[in-house]
């Protein structure tokens, strides 16, 4: 019972204090939104141009325009390119190339006579490609043409080695589309700044919540109502777990705060899975207080366990690269060594929806640190203890 | 009968004896001076009697209850005034009584009332929704008090609760010990000022370097320097001649210069009243002031230990 009591009394506590609240929740909200609207271009991945459609002269050298080749036909009739390549049935050669030269046109693409004949029958196949002039165009019109090459050149393969047959077999089925648009990272959601630097901030100030645990432990020794305490029918044990408890609820108010309002003020998107979500902050409050409480047994004084604590969580959110994406190097490398690493790398990727099987080796990792401190403090409790 | 019984009790910090060998029991009722100078182990005993401290050997027994074997059962029996202010300073007077006295079981309208009561009793019930931050000195040692005692505890530990605070504040807390003692509580008060222990206590252990040098009422304490009169002579012109010529003399035991008085020890003042006043006389010391006092708590532990108590 006296457990409880200590912990609603030190949650009340600790919620009056004003510095504390400003600190602890307004403090990083001011640091997402500053962070995030200021250094946009230094993370994440820009948004990608829209492609526009590139208009193409078809030019069937055989007579008969482009419906002269059935293949191509149903290339460029497909969902998927048809966003991509507007097809621009053309006289001649000389026509496209001119067209091209004014711009009428950003891509040419020559079909000789007989070419679907060529392709069924296995035997060497030309298409001709002419540029335009804009890069951009030149790129999208070609990565198009390379997937019908690419096709064409597997369905030939299976024309000279199992016979013209086997063009019906290698015929993608009916309703299922050969080419899927895809998104990158499995969400296809690229992570913004406001997203980076609150997953970062967050991460920051939870690692926070060790200087709280010292501030909260100290502050009884200083004010010798720990003396007090002692003196009363409570177990030193109680009293600890108390403490501890008040710190931990107070860490989790902040967690969500942070994660609620920069949802509600700045749009941050913290990913489809809240639950895994709470759980990896619940492993960060875990781990930061237990390494808080490991800093705070073994200091002599507040000043000294603050300023370590203060050092170690600039130093991690630094090396984990929580202040901005670090490249490859050995920084990158020693940031796998701090607590912000696996729970930010984790973020970022629930951000992005990223699979279970992502996520589960960072869960792994933090559950493995919290208990291995936890285990420490047990070890260091019995050994140092509490005392005014 | 006895409601606490120190027995032998034995601390050492780093091998140096602290609280050496100590025996004194306190009987229900009464108010108990723990009397001595800072280091004399008054603090020390008082820890070990609360259990936060283990005493090396030896045993301390409250209400029947041993401190080793049942601290938490003997914790619930008493309330403890800390030397130092114990308090949260950012939660308001009544915060504070209410959180201790929910650790000492009180719960629900008993809680309430007890900690309006604690307030009342110390002169804080108006004050009860201000901070301490707010408070001057005395209100805090006041609300030191309250925090203690709102669980009416057999035995109130008050480890020197008037240091640095202004008279008002002394004597109220003076009346609010013999109160809570006509109240039921017996009282252990530990101080180092002598008139303080002299005007409240019943029975008086005086304690130094560990050890407890005397032990029992006032009256039995006086006795033991009875045969000894103290004269103050307030006087300007006092040298070192002056002073070594009274010390020589051979019907006086000590001299003690304090300013501008000379305090001496003697057997009888009468007899050697007349050659005080010639030695004056012969130094050109010009005497303003001559008091003949009895004997007090300060004289038995100059007598007893050479030293004054503020030594």
């Amino acid at each position: 019972m006296n457990i409880w009591i200590i912990m609603g009394f030190e949650l009340r506590r600790q919620l009056r204090s004003r510095t504390l609240l400003l600190n602890m929740f307004l403090l990083p909200l001011v640091l997402i939104f500053l962070l995030g609207a200021s250094l946009s271009g230094v993370v994440g991945v820009q948004g990608a141009d829209e492609i526009k459609p590139v208009r193409v002269a078809i030019v069937n050298s055989g007579g008969g325009g482009a419906e002269a080749s059935a293949i191509l036909t149903a290339f460029l009739e497909s969902a998927e390119v048809k966003g991509l390549i507007i097809p621009v049935k053309t006289e001649s050669r000389e026509a496209a190339e001119s067209g091209l030269r004014t711009s009428k046109y950003a891509y040419g693409v020559i079909v000789p006579p007989g070419f679907d004949q060529e392709v069924q029958s296995g035997k060497k196949a030309n298409l001709e490609f002419i540029l335009g002039r804009s890069h951009d165009d030149n790129r999208v019109a070609g990565t198009a043409f390379d997937n019908l090459l690419m096709e064409l050149n597997y369905k030939q393969a299976a024309a000279v080695t199992l016979g013209p047959q086997a063009l019906t077999a290698t015929t993608a089925p009916a309703g299922k589309p050969g080419v899927v648009l895809g998104d990158l990272n499995n969400g296809g959601k690229t992570y913004s700044a406001a997203q980076f630097y609150a997953a970062s901030m967050l991460l920051m100030f939870l690692m926070y919540s060790g200087l709280t645990v010292t501030a909260s432990l100290f502050n009884d020794k200083e004010n010798h109502t720990l003396f007090r305490i002692h003196s009363m029918p409570v177990k030193d044990s109680h009293l600890f777990i108390g403490k501890m408890l008040g710190v931990g609820l107070v860490s989790i108010l902040q967690c969500l705060t942070i994660i609620l309002l920069s949802d509600w003020l700045f749009g941050v998107y913290w990913g489809n899975r809240p639950g895994l979500l709470l759980l990896f902050c619940l492993l960060m409050i875990a781990a930061s207080m237990t390494l808080g409480v490991l800093i705070c047994l073994f200091s002599r004084t507040s000043a000294t366990a603050t300023n370590i604590i203060s050092v170690l969580t600039i130093v991690m959110t630094f090396v984990s690269g929580g202040m901005a994406p670090l490249p490859d190097s050995w920084v990158n490398s020693a940031g796998a060594f701090t607590l912000n690493h696996w729970v930010q790398q984790a973020v970022i990727r629930m951000m992005l929806h990223s699979g279970l099987e992502q996520l589960l080796p960072n869960l792994w990792v933090m559950c493995f640190i919290s208990v291995a401190l936890f285990a420490a403090v047990i070890v260091s409790y019995r050994k140092v203890g509490y005392r005014g | 009968m006895a409601l606490a019984v120190l027995s032998d009790v034995v601390k050492r910090y780093d091998g140096k004896l602290i609280v050496d060998h100590v025996n004194f029991n306190i009987q229900e009722g009464e108010i108990f001076g723990l009397l001595g100078p800072n280091g004399a182990g008054k603090s020390t005993t008082i820890s070990m009697i609360c259990g936060l401290l283990q005493a090396d050997s030896g045993d301390i027994i409250i209400d029947g209850l041993s401190v080793r074997e049942r601290p938490l059962e003997v914790k619930k029996r008493i309330g403890l005034v800390p030397q130092e202010l114990a308090l949260y300073e950012n939660m308001t007077a009544s915060d504070n009584v209410s959180f201790f006295g929910r650790l000492y079981g009180l719960r629900g309208q008993l809680l309430k009332e007890r900690t309006w009561e604690a307030l009342e009793f110390t002169g804080l019930s108006d004050r009860a929704k201000d901070k301490p931050s707010t408070f001057s000195g005395g209100m805090k040692r006041r609300l030191n008090i309250a925090c203690a005692i709102m669980h009416r505890p057999r035995l109130i530990i008050m480890d020197e609760p008037t240091v640095g605070i202004d008279p008002q504040s002394r004597n109220h807390i003076l009346e609010s010990v013999k109160a809570l003692n006509k109240m039921g509580s017996s009282v252990i008060y530990t101080s180092h000022y002598m008139e303080e222990v002299a005007a409240i206590c019943d029975r008086v252990a005086i304690m130094d370097q560990g050890h407890i040098i005397a032990c029992g009422t006032e009256n039995e304490l006086r006795e033991r320097v009875a045969h000894e009169e103290k004269i103050v002579v307030k006087a300007a012109g006092i040298t070192p001649a002056l002073v070594n010529e009274l010390g020589q003399h051979p019907r006086i035991n000590r001299v003690e210069a304090v300013q501008d008085a000379i305090e001496l020890y003697l057997p009888s003042s009468q007899s050697a009243l007349q050659d005080i006043l010639f030695i004056f006389s012969k130094h050109e010391g010009v005497i303003a002031s001559l008091n003949i006092e009895e004997p007090d708590l300060e004289t038995l532990f100059l007598s007893l230990t050479g030293r004054t108590l503020r030594d």
